[in-house]
């Protein structure tokens, strides 16, 4: 289905940043909607659209979230509780505007440290009910337990070991050490890796992303109000979601080939790039080897290869596919995904510094792993 | 982390519904249960409301053998509960039951060392008993008694 209106990025934005800010969820999107406008060049009046996603428990409105920024009028609107996190509310900008839905769409993800994993685990909880009782009485509570089992499974299938999950960590560790506003700098070595502490081994305390308090805003437009705005317009050349038959991520048919398999071949059906065009990636890792079974499934490197190919190398600055150049949320904290679209736009704009890829010009984004998943890739002029 | 002053750690039940009941009730009798759907034969599990294969609302319990392969497994190596403190280490995994391909369950290895496990090794069924009326199917390597 071709789109009517090509659609660009062209303004992003961070709240303050932090473990325990004690801003509200309501604060935090204001400050990152705020900066975003600011980044674009636009006003509230300007914008007609906006698209939230938010966890249930930390819920952040669509409309209500016009009504904090002023905007007058929306003529589309989504506030979204399901599936690939960041991702959907990009998904819901980038369908709005290419239909003319809206012609310009705030997307955001407000995340509050405190039971960002999905729900607050009920510490005292004697019950579980609906499918948290075929879970919790095994002691099956967070991303961390299913995500063990992910890299347990490659680790069979391929041969992948523990220093290969090291070896991610540690190259966008170095990203983030030139990244001012990372919260994580210092250089990491494979001891500092091995020795964290196992959360469910084989992953390490150091294969989890940081929660914090955030909120990410990007602002999607036509391109034609894109040219007159204040920025380089990015422009998302594809997008995708994809799903697995079964939704709970402990039971998708095949670990090592979830979700993202599907939203990445889905991505690359709709354009004509390829894996080869692409110089710059911002994968999701709010597990280290979520970000390694994307590299796979975006064809970056072989199937079941990501773990010499991440040692080799690869992700690192002049490797094949720089990967996470903000340091990934390991280290710049969870954003939900929003972190890796705002982190591409940036270098896809020229302005990432010390870490910045010459010449970047295309780029892919990615966000979540098993039951659901959502890519894109985003280009400039 | 700690349960409430001077009572020991409980563990979390399953809260059983319509559609679980089953489940749980044949857990209690030593029994691992799935759904089946009436019209096309399909198990499941989780229990739903409807046969995603045949669109049939026509569902009824079935017992399974109790054998079945291991898919993967991870250590629980913290605890997210206080009824799992004292259990540290303890062995989740999710395991394929040999009556359709894919059908899995998530569930707790027993009867066996970490450095013992791997991955497609038989198990079988066995149930550990949680609180009076509960039992969780767990599952340990086949043919062990």
């Amino acid at each position: 289905m071709a789109a009517r209106e090509r659609v660009a990025i062209v303004g992003v934005g961070y709240s303050t940043i932090g473990r325990r800010t004690g801003l509200t969820l309501d604060h935090l999107t204001a400050q990152a909607s705020v900066a975003a406008m600011a980044d674009a060049g636009i006003g509230s009046r300007d914008i007609d659209g906006v698209a939230v996603h938010s966890f249930p428990h930390q819920y952040v409105g669509a409309t209500p979230t016009a009504d904090l920024l002023g905007i007058p009028d929306l003529a589309y609107y989504s506030g979204s509780v399901d599936g690939a996190a960041y991702s959907v509310a990009a998904m819901h900008g980038y369908s709005a505007v290419a239909s003319g839905s809206c012609h310009t769409c705030i997307t955001i993800r407000t995340v509050h440290q405190a039971g960002a994993a999905g729900g607050v685990i009920p510490m005292q909880a004697l019950a579980a009910s609906g499918p948290r009782q075929f879970l919790y009485p095994y002691g099956s509570f967070t991303g961390a337990h299913w995500a063990g089992m992910y890299m347990r499974r490659h680790m069979h299938e391929y041969g992948t070991t523990e220093e290969h999950f090291g070896h991610f960590a540690m190259a966008q560790r170095d990203y983030a050490s030139r990244n001012p506003d990372a919260l994580f700098r210092d250089p990491l070595t494979m001891e500092d890796y091995l020795s964290s502490r196992y959360v469910t081994k084989p992953l390490h305390l150091l294969d989890c992303d940081y929660p914090v308090d955030s909120s990410s805003a990007l602002i999607f437009t036509t391109e034609e109000r894109a040219r007159d705005m204040a920025k380089k317009p990015v422009f998302i050349d594809a997008s995708a979601a994809g799903t697995t038959d079964v939704n709970d991520f402990h039971l998708v048919e095949d670990m090592t080939h979830s979700s993202p398999w599907r939203a990445a071949r889905t991505m690359w059906s709709r354009t004509d790039l390829t894996p080869a065009d692409v110089q710059v990636a911002g994968l999701y890792d709010g597990f280290t080897f979520i970000a390694m079974q994307w590299l796979e499934a975006l064809g970056f490197c072989g199937e079941g290869e990501s773990g010499p190919f991440v040692a080799e190398g690869n992700t690192r600055p002049g490797g094949i596919i720089p990967t996470n150049t903000d340091g990934g949320a390991c280290n710049v904290g969870r954003r939900h995904g929003a972190n890796f679209y705002i982190e591409v736009t940036r270098q896809l704009r020229g302005e990432c510094g010390d870490r910045q890829v010459p010449g970047a010009r295309v780029g892919v984004v990615s966000n979540a792993v098993g039951g659901f998943a959502g890519c894109a890739l985003l280009t400039a002029d | 982390m700690n349960a409430a002053e001077g009572s020991d750690p409980q563990p979390v039940l399953p809260a059983p519904d319509e559609l679980t009941r089953f489940f749980w009730d044949g857990a209690g009798r030593g029994r691992l249960m799935a759904q089946r759907c009436s019209a096309c034969g399909r198990y499941q599990h989780p229990p739903r409301p409807v046969c995603p294969a045949c669109h049939s609302f026509s569902l009824e319990p079935a017992e399974m053998s109790g054998r079945a392969v291991l898919y993967s497994w991870t250590v629980g190596s913290q605890a997210f509960h206080p009824w799992f403190e004292s259990r540290l280490p303890y062995l989740l995994a999710v395991v394929e039951l040999e009556e359709q391909r894919n059908l899995r369950l998530v569930t707790n290895l027993v009867e066996v060392e970490e450095a013992d496990v791997e991955i497609g090794m038989p198990l079988e069924v066995t149930f550990e008993h949680l609180a009076p009326g509960v039992d969780l199917p767990v599952f340990r390597p086949a043919g062990v008694r």
